[in-house]
């Protein structure tokens, strides 16, 4: 490798090299307490896939690079050089964890793998060796919101088209808009993701409620997150940040997918406005009698409920969702785990969007085992990512259940008044 | 020869032991301290009331490890604590101390302290030899243990050789003589340690503070950090 890149990837390195972060990479007692937390690890047992030993590539380049001992003494077998062997490896940790943060609640210290394979994503991205198709999505994201006063007749063009399955779902009030778009003054505002999935089921939802609300022009995803860049991250949320300001919400409510609900809640700061999953406003609509449910639309099926790790375990969705099932389904059923020290699907960290259809389906045996062991029919969830995957795997494992959004179960029970 | 350096062990190595250590470790936690915060919560869910006391909790109880590896969370528990009250007794032979009853020939724990870390050791070591464990682990991780294993079999070594002399009345190098050579070494009087020592197993005593002024040199440089990390760790983590 050129000493040029060697440089700069330090630099990166060290840019990421926060009080918290060092105290990750200062700890670990390599216990291996964490090894059995890794669903990829529990897959297919190969150390490479535990926490401890995908965050070790990252500690001995730290150790190499930013520690007197390992200046000092690289032979004591706690160093690597930054090299192309290493950054291949590093790609490995990187790209077959989830960040789904298990590992989090077997380790004594709390180490956030998630955390330190920042630092993996960033020397990639550095290195130009992250997956093109990340950084591609991240971009398309942000040229979006540069764009967007040439773009907003199509987006409404499209919105209005999708108006008449709205209504399908739910007859509004004649004269009003099924999906209200730049709406100032809104209560909420909803950030969907691209594709009608996730607009439908929630228009007719907060239609149903009589909420004033509008749509966002943006998507709520977050490749940025995704593929580890911190400043695209920044800017993909400023987008909405900066529209939901500009319309004066009170709330914005994150449709059903994990890294874009616990960004925008838990990583960008204090706004002037509420971030809210929409699993939350459903649960609130059903708690307040704003909407009414049919039971009988999932009688006789046995229903089960994924927690989507960036909503439950890193966000701290977990007792709503579980609401509005109960809400909806008699025979409802928890898989083992469950809430925070659910199994991940798999399928997060950008997997998903990257294929990567072999490995994910190898390193969540255990996640199809959980689900097979419930007995349900219906697998409910609340995030894209989450969906994608169980669908997958579904199909994969022949585990013969209906993945399902929970705003879709929602949605398809609405009793019209 | 041998005399010069028993004394170098025994003494000025002891203070540099001690200087390497305070300075290590507050350099460590400058460091840290100057890094900019990471700025947004790294907590895990669900949210449970008394955070802080949590984190108490899971600092020192370790509930996590007694959840997902029960027989390790013993030793681990059974290490801790022993090491613990080996400190503490170690403390104790500084004249005015006082944990003990004055007069009282034993150290606190009477040696039972010590063959509990002992077999804790002797558990980790044969765990890290096997299975997954023996993957992730690295050569300075079989050092340290090993340092800590001789560490404390002179220690036991010296308590034990020390009993030879009970039918007489008396410990070879008694509590007492000991606790002349700590006062003499917080007095920083360079007296011959030779002198304060009798006994024919001086030479244990020397290694078993070799072997400490070792571990507290490497302290600050390794994972045992993790003494002073634990708490602020496990308060992220609760958030
Ligand atoms: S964050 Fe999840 S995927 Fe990554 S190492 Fe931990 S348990 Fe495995
Ligand atoms: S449980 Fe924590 S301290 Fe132990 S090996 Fe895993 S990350 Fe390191």
């Amino acid at each position: 490798m050129e000493a040029a890149l060697q440089e700069k990837l330090k630099g990166l390195m060290a840019s990421k090299l926060s009080r918290e972060m060092r105290l990750y990479l200062d700890t670990c007692a390599r216990c291996g307490i964490c090894i059995e937390a890794c669903h990829a690890y529990a897959s297919m047992p190969e150390t490479r896939y535990t926490a401890v030993a995908r965050a070790e590539t990252i500690r001995r380049l730290f150790r190499r690079y930013f520690k007197a001992e390992g200046r000092l003494l690289p032979g004591l077998g706690e160093t690597i050089e930054l090299d192309d062997a290493a950054l291949e490896k590093v790609h490995e940790t990187a790209y077959t964890c989830t960040g789904c943060r298990r590992c989090m609640t077997y380790c004594p210290f709390g180490i956030d793998t998630q955390m330190i394979q920042g630092i993996a994503k960033l020397l990639l991205i550095g290195a130009d060796r992250e997956p093109k198709l990340l950084t591609m999505l991240a971009d398309m994201s942000i040229a979006k919101g540069e764009t967007i006063r040439d773009t907003k007749g199509a987006f409404e063009q499209a919105v209005r088209n999708l108006e008449a399955e709205v209504i399908e779902k739910w007859r509004g009030e004649a004269g009003r808009e099924a999906i209200p778009v730049g709406v100032k003054g809104a209560d909420v505002l909803y950030v969907a993701l691209a594709g009608k999935h996730s607009i439908i089921p929630a228009a007719a939802i907060m239609n149903a409620a009589g909420e004033k609300w509008s749509l966002s022009y943006f998507e709520a995803v977050n490749f940025g997150a995704f593929v580890g860049n911190p400043e695209k991250t920044r800017e993909i949320s400023r987008r909405i940040i900066d529209e939901a300001t500009e319309l004066g919400v009170r709330e914005v409510a994150i449709c059903e997918c994990g890294t874009a609900y616990r960004v925008m809640k838990h990583q960008t700061g204090r706004h002037p406005f509420e971030v809210i999953s929409f699993v939350d406003l459903m649960e609130r609509y059903l708690r307040d009698g704003r909407i009414r449910v049919d039971r009988a639309k999932l009688d006789g099926s046995r229903v089960t409920y994924h927690d989507p790790c960036q909503m439950a375990r890193n966000g701290g969705v977990i007792e709503e969702p579980r609401r509005v099932l109960r809400e909806l389904a008699g025979d409802f059923v928890e898989m083992r785990p469950n809430r925070g020290e659910n199994w991940c699907c798999g399928g997060g960290g950008g997997l998903v969007a990257m294929g990567e259809k072999d490995f994910r389906m190898k390193s969540a045996r255990v996640k199809a085992e959980q689900v097979r062991a419930t007995g349900a029919t219906v697998l409910a969830t609340a995030c894209e990512n989450c969906h994608t995957q169980l669908s997958d795997l579904n199909e994969h494992y022949g585990m013969g259940v209906r993945v399902a959004f929970l705003s879709q179960l929602v949605a398809d029970a609405l009793v019209q008044a | 020869m041998a005399d010069t350096i028993y004394f170098l062990i025994l003494v000025p190595m002891v203070y540099l032991a001690a200087a390497v250590f305070v300075v290590g470790i507050v350099g460590r936690v400058a460091r840290i301290l100057a890094s900019p915060p990471h700025g947004s919560t790294l907590r895990i869910f669900p949210a449970r009331r008394a955070s802080g006391l949590r984190a108490l909790a899971d600092t020192f109880l370790m509930p996590q490890a007694r959840k997902h590896t029960p027989v390790f969370w013993v030793f681990l528990m059974l290490f801790h604590l022993a090491f613990l009250l080996l400190i503490l007794g170690h403390l104790d032979l500084i004249p005015g101390v006082g944990l003990m009853p004055a007069d009282s020939p034993h150290m606190l724990g009477g040696g039972a302290v010590g063959v509990a870390v002992t077999l804790a050791i002797l558990y980790f070591l044969l765990r890290r030899m096997q299975g997954p464990v023996r993957e992730i682990s690295t050569l300075g991780d079989y050092l340290l243990l090993l340092l800590l294993l001789f560490l404390a079999l002179t220690g036991g070594m010296i308590s034990w050789a020390n009993s030879w002399n009970q039918a007489n009345g008396g410990f070879v190098i008694s509590k007492q003589d000991f606790g002349a050579y700590l006062a003499s070494l917080l007095r920083f009087d360079f007296a011959s340690p030779r002198d304060l020592l009798p006994g024919s197993h001086y030479i244990v005593v020397v290694i078993h503070v070799f072997l400490a002024n070792l571990f507290l040199m490497v302290f600050p440089f390794t994972k045992i950090i993790h003494t002073f990390f634990a708490m602020p760790l496990n308060r992220l983590r609760r958030g």
